[in-house]
């Protein structure tokens, strides 16, 4: 027995490098790793990189004084780092942006598997229901749970270790993204069940909820990988404009709140192209890493037959 | 020797696949009808019995054998194994004693596989899933041994290797050994040999065969190939849209036939034609019609060379024309 796991597990290590080999083999895969990676880095430990993070009392610099070799990326209204800003902001807007993105694959999985797959009533009532958030714009769902969550909880209190404002935003994107997902899930769980190996698991005794984990899930892996990374690519976005609108929470400064706080001070008018410019410039090139990391990984899987939504 | 006592009996049994009207025959309040894929059939198998159904594209074949694994729901009759009502049986639950005994091979084995599981999990989920095993050990055991009896050897060799690993004739054998590992008393087989290289078919029907004499296991041979089902089965029953046109033993059906749609199909294979004493039939003209639109009278009389009058208005009942021979003609007797 023991001789043929040794031999399975090398399989699966084959079948793995094989996947590797093909993935990386996309430039797009390599170019989004790599910034993926530079910003993962960044995310992970701010305070060793730029220290802790400044605020109005502890600002040391000029106020909007442009970029010097003291402030790489220049200062804001307060006198405060952009640099020590935009790297702090890093580890709110990916811890969002991820967190968001797991509410929104395992929401979005389940309702959409068990709608393709019992069909009939449950699919109608499910669908029906994912539709509705489907085309539920964030910005007002977000205006709606904030207050509700803010009382709940209390002001100034944290959840999971983040501010209500920004436990509110990820609960929003978790909730406006996972349709996204369930129709996806949904149609190729449609395609899936029709194969003859799920007649026979059927057959052979299976449960439906085994039938479910151990045939359908395993085959969906790719579509959810695929679309996993263009959902966390859409939920830096929709954090960003949310903070944008001003959702965010400035003890807690995101990119998107960054945005905010420097249209806020007239950074645009001023000229101060720094304070805007840095932010954008990382959200831009994170959402595209994902954008460049899912289509890359949708190619692999299927090499002909590529559909972006 | 097959024993007597029936396993399994199918009375008058039906599935009728409901048409989506369009809107316009919805507006017009148009019945929608249905594709009678199986209009009333009676069979029966008998333990440790082979009975083959035989029959062309589209005439139900597969539906039948859906029905019998509870694939598919009857709209009509009844279903017995060992003379329990099993036509509403639908709880998971309450099917898994039923799972147990009755199993199925299929046509395409590469689609039978998930090409995401190994070998052993494949051979094992029966086992796994209807709790027949109460440690890996004997797990890994009745998996080795119905690897073996599907002719894998050996079986550990295959344990770790995944689907599209094997060849063609490997694969059947592995649905075979999924299908054998629960030791079942009744077996559907849906064209398994169909689709495999001519060179392995006799190795896989004598797979099939053997189980017969080892394990006294009853086989319901689904095939569209008349000279193979003589070959393997005991007796031929052969469908014709839906409905069994003539049903006997396996000699009988093949040098007796009584229907002029059996004669045809007996004529239209090279091997088997121009046999003495048998009717004079010229080759089957023109496609199945579609179940959706059954004709009229006979089924079979659009086609017929010798169909006259009363077959286009009446439809001729199974009329017995020896001993457990019965067929369904008007000429007949
Ligand atoms: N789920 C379904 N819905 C509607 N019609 C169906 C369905 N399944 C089968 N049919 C129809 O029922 C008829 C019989 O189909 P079936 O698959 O049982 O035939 P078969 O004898 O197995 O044919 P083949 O030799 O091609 O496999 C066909 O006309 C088919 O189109
Ligand atoms: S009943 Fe008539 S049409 Fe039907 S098979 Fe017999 S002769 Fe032909
Ligand atoms: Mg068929």
């Amino acid at each position: 027995m023991s001789e043929s796991i040794i031999r399975y597990s090398g399989r699966q290590a084959r079948a793995i490098k094989t996947f590797l080999g093909r993935f990386l083999g996309y430039g797009g895969a390599q170019v989004g790793l790599v910034c993926l990676a530079f910003f993962i880095v960044v995310a992970a430990v701010p305070d060793i990189l730029v220290g802790p993070l400044q605020t109005a009392i502890n600002a040391t610099g000029e106020f909007l004084a442009p970029p010097s070799s003291q402030h790489v990326l220049g200062t804001d209204e307060v006198g405060r780092d952009v640099l020590n800003l935009v790297v702090h902001g890093a580890r709110i807007s990916l811890t969002i942006a991820l967190l968001a993105t797991v509410i929104s694959l395992v929401v979005g999985t389940t309702i959409g598997m068990t709608a393709g797959y019992y069909g009939g009533v449950v699919d109608v009532w499910l669908m029906r229901f994912t539709d509705f958030f489907f085309v539920m714009p964030s910005f007002v769902l977000a205006l709606v749970i904030t207050p509700v969550v803010v009382e709940v909880i209390g002001r100034g209190q944290e959840i999971l270790g983040f501010r209500p404002s920004l436990f509110v935003i990820l609960v929003v994107i978790g909730m406006t993204s996972w349709a996204f997902v369930a129709r996806i899930v949904r149609s190729q769980t449609l395609s899936l069940k029709e194969r003859t190996f799920i007649d026979r698991a059927r057959v052979v005794g299976s449960s439906n909820f085994s039938i479910m984990v151990r045939h359908i899930l395993p085959n969906l892996v790719p579509q959810i990988a695929a679309n996993g990374a263009l959902v966390v690519a859409g939920a830096i976005f929709v954090e960003t404009s949310l903070s944008f609108l001003g959702l965010g929470d400035p003890l807690q400064p995101s990119w998107g709140t960054l945005l905010s706080l420097a249209q806020r001070a007239g950074a645009a008018s001023a000229g101060a192209w720094w304070y805007l410019g840095a932010p954008g410039a990382c959200v831009l090139t994170v959402s595209l890493s994902f954008v460049l990391i899912g289509n890359a990984l949708d190619d692999t899987f299927n090499p002909r037959r590529r559909v972006i939504p | 020797m097959p024993d007597t006592a029936n396993i399994l009996q199918l009375e008058s049994l039906q599935v009728h696949f409901p048409i989506q009207g369009g809107l316009f025959d919805r507006v017009l309040g148009r019945p929608a009808g249905a594709v009678r894929a199986v209009d009333g059939i009676d069979l029966s198998v008998g333990r440790g019995e082979i009975v083959a159904l035989v029959g062309e594209s589209g005439s139900g074949k597969t539906t039948v054998g859906r029905v019998i694994t509870k694939l598919a729901q009857p709209t009509g009759g009844k279903m017995l194994f060992e003379g329990r009502d099993m036509t509403s049986v639908q709880r998971a639950s309450a099917l898994r004693p039923y799972r147990h005994r009755v199993q199925m091979i299929f046509q395409d084995a590469y689609q039978a596989l998930n090409p995401r599981h190994t070998i052993f999990d494949i051979v094992a989920e029966p086992l796994r899933s209807l709790r027949l095993v109460d440690n890996r050990k004997q797990l890994a055991d009745r998996v080795s041994e119905a690897l073996a009896s599907a002719g894998l050897n050996p079986p550990g060799d295959f344990f770790a290797r995944f689907p599209h690993e094997l060849s063609g004739g490997q694969r059947q054998r592995v649905v075979i050994a999924g299908a054998l590992a629960v030791k079942p008393e009744l077996i559907v087989a849906d064209e398994p040999v169909s689709m495999l290289d001519v060179s392995i078919r006799a190795q896989i029907l004598q797979v099939l065969v053997d189980l017969r004499h080892k394990h006294n296991m009853a086989l319901l041979f689904i095939t569209h190939d008349l000279p193979l089902a003589w070959l393997i089965a005991d007796r031929i029953a052969v469908l014709y849209l839906g409905k069994l046109v003539e049903i006997g033993s396996a000699d009988e059906i093949t040098f007796q036939p009584r229907h002029p749609y059996t004669v045809a199909l007996l004529n239209a294979t090279p091997q088997m034609g121009g046999d003495a004493g048998r009717a004079e039939v010229p080759a089957l003209q023109g496609e199945v019609p579609s179940a959706a639109r059954v004709p009229k009278g006979c089924r079979f009389h659009p086609r017929c060379p010798l169909a006259f009058d009363r077959c286009r208005q009446e439809e001729p009942p199974p009329i017995e024309v020896g001993p457990k021979h019965l067929a369904a003609c008007w000429l007949a007797n």
